[in-house]
């Protein structure tokens, strides 16, 4: 093998530009070539010769290898200007992690800092459409990981995945977010914030060229990457058939360990997950335990898992006891603890005020903390 | 040989004097008539004809005019059958001219000569008393509606001959005053139907409660719920909850439905509110009115009463924008080439929709919508709308046990003796102004009526934070709370208050908490 490159030049980002190609078939490809800058000037014999691909594949690259040079060129200085990197099999900065997986991504677009492989790292996925136990149990672990210098990684999406990247970044942990679009697109537009920070304090990467938009058929295969990145994958909450359990099929292909939080057996929701668990997958009690697990004892603060104690009332125990972490609706409660409109009130205001219960959407109440 | 015969038109809910002429003189056979004429008034033409004919009633063949007047505004409907054979059975000397003068006629007359029904009688009734008329010829089974106008003699037109014997009996005051049953009560009827009543309802102590505010300071309510909530059950008992109608207040409501051919729908409780809810496919023309000569819409139908929209987000675009203006109004106006039409449209809107799509929002493992579905759902409502919207409640499934409870629910009219009494106190405080609810207090009037202890004030602040309430979201709040310290007797808005008002505050996109 030649010497590593350092700087990917614009054929690199030609090639990993690609989308008809594999990951595997580019890496073939970058194999027999040497160099993407000879690929690109093959003859197009030589590329009919190629076993590996298929005739429409052959196509395609014969066309794509009629771009101009100005063109190839020209989108390279449009990364460089946005600050989107590049880098390539088998750079140094190529994550190490991708390198063994079945069909690792050929080139990856990021911005920010690569996970390094020294991190270990938790892949942190589930549920879009989360319940609020999921959301939480999402939030508690990414933060309890960033304290321990864990790497999250996940896929920036609405629910499960932002939630618990989120709170990593907030905590001030590493997190990397792999996105099924084209870098500079920022999907779910709702995770702006998230994906801002993610580029300055993280990491955000996608195998996809800048511009791709997302598409359906993007997201399983950003989901290898995802499972590929990390050392163990951990599946909040997740539906029957939903893409949560793409990633923990692909996270057992690559060898990786699976863990996921158990539910209640009647749960859609955790119907996916539980299925996980019935089919060998470790169960995820708290995040002490589960890095244990992992053989991980950095800074953990003993301290961090003991329960505050607040001290409640009789009465704001009472309404406090009927509260979990399904909403519950201010009619419910009315009727369980059979206390006048006013009173419950009160007492659900002054529970609010001492933050044991939030009201997550209008007049449906939640236990907040989990731990108290 | 000539002759003039009164009769009138329906002009939104006015009505205007038309006199109909008629000419019958030698000459080539013909028959004319002129004057501004919509084609239901020419084919007029041909229903007397055919009416006179069968009344047994021979004409020789004679060149016939006849013109209405004034002869500037556009004649439509089916009134002008029975005034126009009148005018012509007089030209041709058949009926003593002094005979038809001082009454007013109206009707739509069939080929066999008998009279029809027709739409804006009440309107018309009226106009003729302050013209100064005190006699109204009107089809029989007008009569009722008729009668609603005192002071004024009502002549029941059943058919062409009978009517001709009629006024000859009345010009010679032979006719008695023959009492046709008024079945108009003034009060309400008494059966009201059974699965309208509160009582009816189990539990949903929450849904019974915003109901009962909502109507005491008549705010206009959203309900938010699944399908089978209870949400349209609820929706009827508010109007049952309603006190009546002063006597201004149904006669004005009764030319909206007299003009609107709905007298009918009227006539058994003519005291009760209006309840209407339309389904969601009605037309733009259909809720605010409309035609060449605009009809009242639902919104006025509703005057005065409910207008219940349910699956409000099924509704058009179009249709839900068009409410905002009313709403503020309290009439709507309606411009057309012939005219601006006003209509009274003083309505409390009760609105239901789903959550989401599916109905199952925020129970996240059975709904199935996602986050963009939710909002596409909500979007349809626009945020105007939803400003109008002072009580906001969440409906949940009955549980079975509420349903089989055997105790006795509150029955509608205790509740609304209640109403009542709440609606006395608001009467009271805005004596001298054009307010009468609560929901009407201008902001600017705010500090003068709605005066907050210091505790709920300091609650009122804490919450304007917490929820991120907008300005308007404040007074809705404030609005609301008045009400219940009126329900309370209250004179000034206590914490208690300010805190029920905030759990029925309107939905807020901010409120549904994504992140």
């Amino acid at each position: 093998m030649k010497e590593q490159r350092e700087k990917a030049t614009k054929y690199d980002y030609w090639l990993s530009g690609l989308v008809f190609l594999t990951g595997r078939k580019k890496i073939c490809l970058k194999e027999i070539f040497q160099e993407t800058e000879n690929l690109y000037r093959a003859n197009t014999k030589k590329i009919h010769q190629l076993t590996f691909l298929t005739e429409r594949e052959k196509q395609r690259l014969i066309e794509a290898m009629r771009e101009p040079e100005e063109k190839l060129s020209q989108r390279m200085e449009y990364c460089i200007q946005n600050r989107i990197y590049l880098t390539v099999w088998p750079d140094s900065q190529y994550p190490k992690r991708l390198k063994n997986i079945y069909n690792p991504p050929y080139g990856l677009f990021y911005r920010g800092t690569m996970p390094k492989q020294s991190q270990p790292a938790v892949g942190v996925v589930g549920a879009r459409n989360c319940s609020h136990y999921g959301k939480l149990m999402a939030e508690k672990i990414g933060c309890e990981l960033a304290k321990a210098g864990v790497a999250v990684i996940s896929g920036m999406a609405i629910g499960v995945d932002g939630a618990a990247q989120r709170a990593a970044v907030k905590e001030g942990g590493y997190s990397c977010g792999v996105l099924g679009c084209g870098i500079d697109v920022c999907y779910p537009s709702d995770s702006r914030q998230l994906y801002g920070q993610l580029g300055e304090e993280g990491c955000v990467l996608s195998e996809y060229p800048p511009h791709t938009k997302p598409l359906a058929m993007y997201f399983p295969q950003r989901n290898r990457i995802i499972s590929g990145l990390s050392d163990c994958v951990l599946v909040v909450e997740a539906k029957e058939h939903s893409g949560s359990l793409i990633t923990a099929d692909f996270a057992l292909e690559q060898g990786r360990d699976i863990y996921a939080v158990p539910g209640r057996a009647t749960d859609a929701l955790s119907q996916g997950t539980n299925w996980l668990i019935r089919q060998g997958a470790g169960i995820f009690l708290n995040v002490e335990d589960f890095l244990k697990e992992m053989h991980i004892f950095t800074r953990i603060e003993e301290n961090y898992f003991t329960k505050q104690k607040v001290p409640l009332e009789k009465l704001e125990r009472l309404v406090y006891s009927c509260l979990g972490l399904t909403p519950r609706s201010l009619e419910d409660l009315l009727e369980e603890t059979r206390l006048s409109l006013g009173v419950l009130l009160e007492l659900l205001e002054t529970l609010q005020k001492k933050g044991c219960v939030s009201e997550i959407y209008k007049n449906y109440y939640v236990c907040s903390d989990v731990f108290v | 040989m000539y002759s003039i015969v009164s009769t009138a038109i329906v002009c939104g809910i006015q009505s205007i004097l038309i006199q109909v002429e008629a000419d019958v003189c030698d000459g080539m056979p013909a028959f004319e008539m002129v004057g501004v004429l919509s084609s239901e008034v020419k084919e007029a033409k041909e229903r007397i004809r055919a009416a006179i004919r069968n009344s047994g009633i021979r004409l020789a063949p004679k060149k016939i005019t006849v013109n209405l007047y004034p002869a500037d505004i556009r004649k439509s409907g089916t009134v002008f059958d029975l005034p126009i054979a009148l005018a012509i059975l007089a030209a041709y000397g058949r009926i003593p001219r002094e005979h038809l003068e001082g009454i007013l006629f109206a009707g739509e007359i069939s080929l066999n000569g008998e009279i029809r029904p027709t739409s804006g009688i009440l309107p018309m009734v009226l106009a003729a008393r302050e013209a100064g008329k005190h006699v109204v010829c009107v089809p029989i089974n007008n009569v009722q509606e008729a009668q609603i106008v005192q002071g004024i003699t009502i002549l029941p037109g059943e058919n062409l001959n009978q009517v001709i014997a009629l006024i000859q009996a009345f010009f010679e005051k032979k006719w008695e005053y023959d009492d046709i049953d008024r079945e108009l009560e003034d009060g309400l009827a008494e059966e009201q139907s059974l699965d309208c009543d509160f009582a009816a309802i189990h539990g949903q102590k929450l849904l019974k409660r915003a109901c009962e505010i909502a109507a005491s300071g008549r705010h206009n309510m959203l309900m938010l719920g699944s399908p089978g909530s209870g949400k349209t059950m609820a929706a009827q008992a508010v109007a049952t909850i309603l006190p009546p109608l002063t006597q201004e207040e149904a006669l004005e409501l009764a030319k909206v439905y007299s003009v609107t051919g709905l007298f009918e729908q009227r006539k058994k409780n003519f005291r009760e509110r209006p309840f209407r809810s339309p389904h969601h496919t009605v037309s733009l023309a259909g809720i605010a009115g409309g035609g060449v000569v605009p009809k009242p819409g639902e919104l006025s139908l509703a005057h005065k009463g409910v207008l219940f929209l349910d699956e409000l987000t099924e509704f058009q675009k179009p249709v839900l924008e068009v409410l905002r203006q009313p709403l503020e109004e309290r009439e709507i106006r309606l411009v057309r080439k012939s005219g601006t039409y006003f209509y009274p449209a003083d309505i409390m809107l009760i609105a239901a929709m789903n959550p989401c799509n599916c109905g199952y929002f925020p129970d996240r493992n059975r709904c199935t919508c996602s986050r963009a579905m939710i909002e596409r759902h909500l979007n349809k409502i626009s945020r105007p709308l939803l400003d109008r919207m002072d009580l906001c409640v969440e409906v949940r499934r009955p549980v079975l046990s509420e349903l089989s409870a055997k105790q006795p629910e509150e029955t509608s009219a205790e509740i609304r003796s209640r109403v009542e009494k709440t609606q006395r106190v608001q009467q009271q405080r805005f004596q001298g102004t054009e307010i009468l609810y609560n929901s009407q207090i201008p902001v600017g009037a705010m500090e003068q009526w709605c005066s907050l202890e210091p505790e709920g004030e300091q609650l009122l602040k804490e919450s304007f934070e917490r929820l991120e309430l907008t300005a308007r979201g404040y007074y809705r709040i404030i609005r609301v709370a008045r009400t219940i310290a009126d329900m309370e007797g209250a004179d000034q808005i206590n914490r208690a208050h300010i805190q029920e008002s905030i759990l029925f505050r309107s939905i807020d996109r901010k409120v549904w908490n994504w992140e």
